[in-house]
Formats: structure tokens, sequence, C-alpha cells
């Protein structure tokens, strides 16, 4: 694969996630990667971008920034950024099934898929800063 | 969505994709049957599904819990494998899922 990349600034509403999802699979099938590996960085993306659109910004709306790389050793690397009220204590949202809003019945694993899908997940998060999110996956799979 | 109701068995067929915006909507209007009806088993149908994250094993989750305070049974059925892998990642033990399409 050549270098590439996609950026997209989306407002953190939950309607505009299906939209993303969208972009990154036509992106990844243009560059001949096979459907197996599409589908888990979409749905590590569609996780990483749910807990932007559901934490970041309370009840209000603010903008959430997702950029897509592709580098010429057929690693992608997907940063997911917010800029509201970053993550209190990033180890215990790493935990299974702990969820900061039991109310709106998140099932508290949004993470654990994500870690299990790429091969490195970085979380860096600032209290009032924001959050980005990182995924580095390596692409072993193309399409014949 | 479609759903089906017949001696005393729901069955909810959902379809497209289960993410945090459809979960939101659909959960509403699937406890409202749930509550119309009283069922001994729900049945979620998974055939027309193609695409789900965390957001739809919360949204399995919130109706197992609904289902289990109504004493009835629940029953989740024909997981595409790549649904099955996100249910198995979630390293939920859902006893209610049926593996195997």
């Amino acid at each position: 694969m050549e270098d590439n990349y996609m950026k997209i600034e989306i407002l953190s509403k939950d309607i505009n996630v299906l939209p993303v999802r969208i972009a990154i699979t036509s992106f990844l099938s243009q560059e001949n990667v096979h459907i197996d590996e599409v589908m888990d960085i979409k749905t590590a993306l569609s996780e990483a971008v749910t807990n932007a659109v559901e934490h970041a910004y309370n009840d209000e709306k603010g903008k959430i920034d997702v950029e897509i790389h592709l580098d010429n050793n057929d690693n992608i690397c997907i940063k997911v950024q917010d800029f509201g009220k970053g993550i209190e204590d990033v180890s215990l949202a790493l935990i299974p099934t702990y969820t900061s809003k039991p109310e709106s019945e998140h099932a508290g694993v949004g993470f654990n898929i994500m870690e299990s899908l790429v091969d490195e997940l970085v979380v860096d998060s600032k209290l009032n800063n924001g959050t980005i999110i990182t995924m580095i996956k390596k692409i072993n799979k193309k399409k014949n | 969505m479609k759903y089906k109701y017949l001696n005393g068995k729901l069955a909810i067929y959902l379809e497209e994709e289960l993410d945090v915006s459809s979960c939101k909507t659909l959960r509403g209007i699937i406890d409202g049957y749930i509550m119309k009806f009283q069922p001994y088993e729900l049945v979620l149908d998974l055939t027309d599904v193609k695409f789900m994250d965390s957001s739809g094993i919360g949204l399995i989750l919130g109706r197992y819990n609904l289902i289990k305070l109504l004493d009835s049974k629940m029953k989740v059925i024909n997981a595409s494998p790549s649904i099955q892998r996100v249910l198995e990642l979630s390293q939920i033990q859902l006893e209610c899922v049926q593996y195997g399409r």
C-alpha cells in the first residue's frame, strides 16, 4: 500500500457515527483491504467515535476529529480526538464492564473490543482538554 | 424492525446496523412490545443485522434484564460470524445467545 490518509470532522451527535463507518469502509475498500480486516477496523472505529459522542461533551455538542493513515508497510493508524471533559481515570475506563453511565445501558466493553481488534491502543486523556484514542493495526489480509 | 407475537412468544427481527443511534430508538420500541405482550419468551433474531458494536450488546443486556424481571426467557439467534465475534470479544457471558447460524 502507498501512503494515504483521510480526515473527517463531525459534531458529536450519535447519528454521525454511521457516516464515519461508511467513509472508512469505502476508503479501505479502494485500498484492497480484505473485508474481514475492514470489519475489524470499522468496529474498533465505531467504538472509539461512540465513546467520544457519548462521553466527551456531557449534554453539549462539540467536535470530533477522525484521522485514518495508511503507510507503505501496510500499517493503519486511526486517531479519534475530542476536545471535551477528558476521562478522569483511564485505567478504570479500561476495566471490562465499567461504565460511567449505567443508566444509558452501556455494556462498558467498548475499550475491550477496541483492544482485541487492533494491535496497539493508546488512550491519552487530559481533564477538561479532551481525549485522543490512537489505534494501530497491521493489515495482513488483502483482497485477491 | 418487524415483530411477531404468537402463543406467548414474542419474536423481534432486527435489521441493518445496531449502533449507538439505532439502539437508542430500538430500546423504547422493543420494551413497548415486551410490556404490551408480557411474553414468556423473547427471541431477538439477528438474521438481517449487518453490523453491531458494543451498543448492540448493551441493547441485548438491557432487554435480558427486563425479561428476567418478568420471569420470562430470552434467546438471541442467527448472529453472523462478525457479530458473534463482537459478542465473544466483549467477554460478557450471555447465556441467551445461541451461537452458530
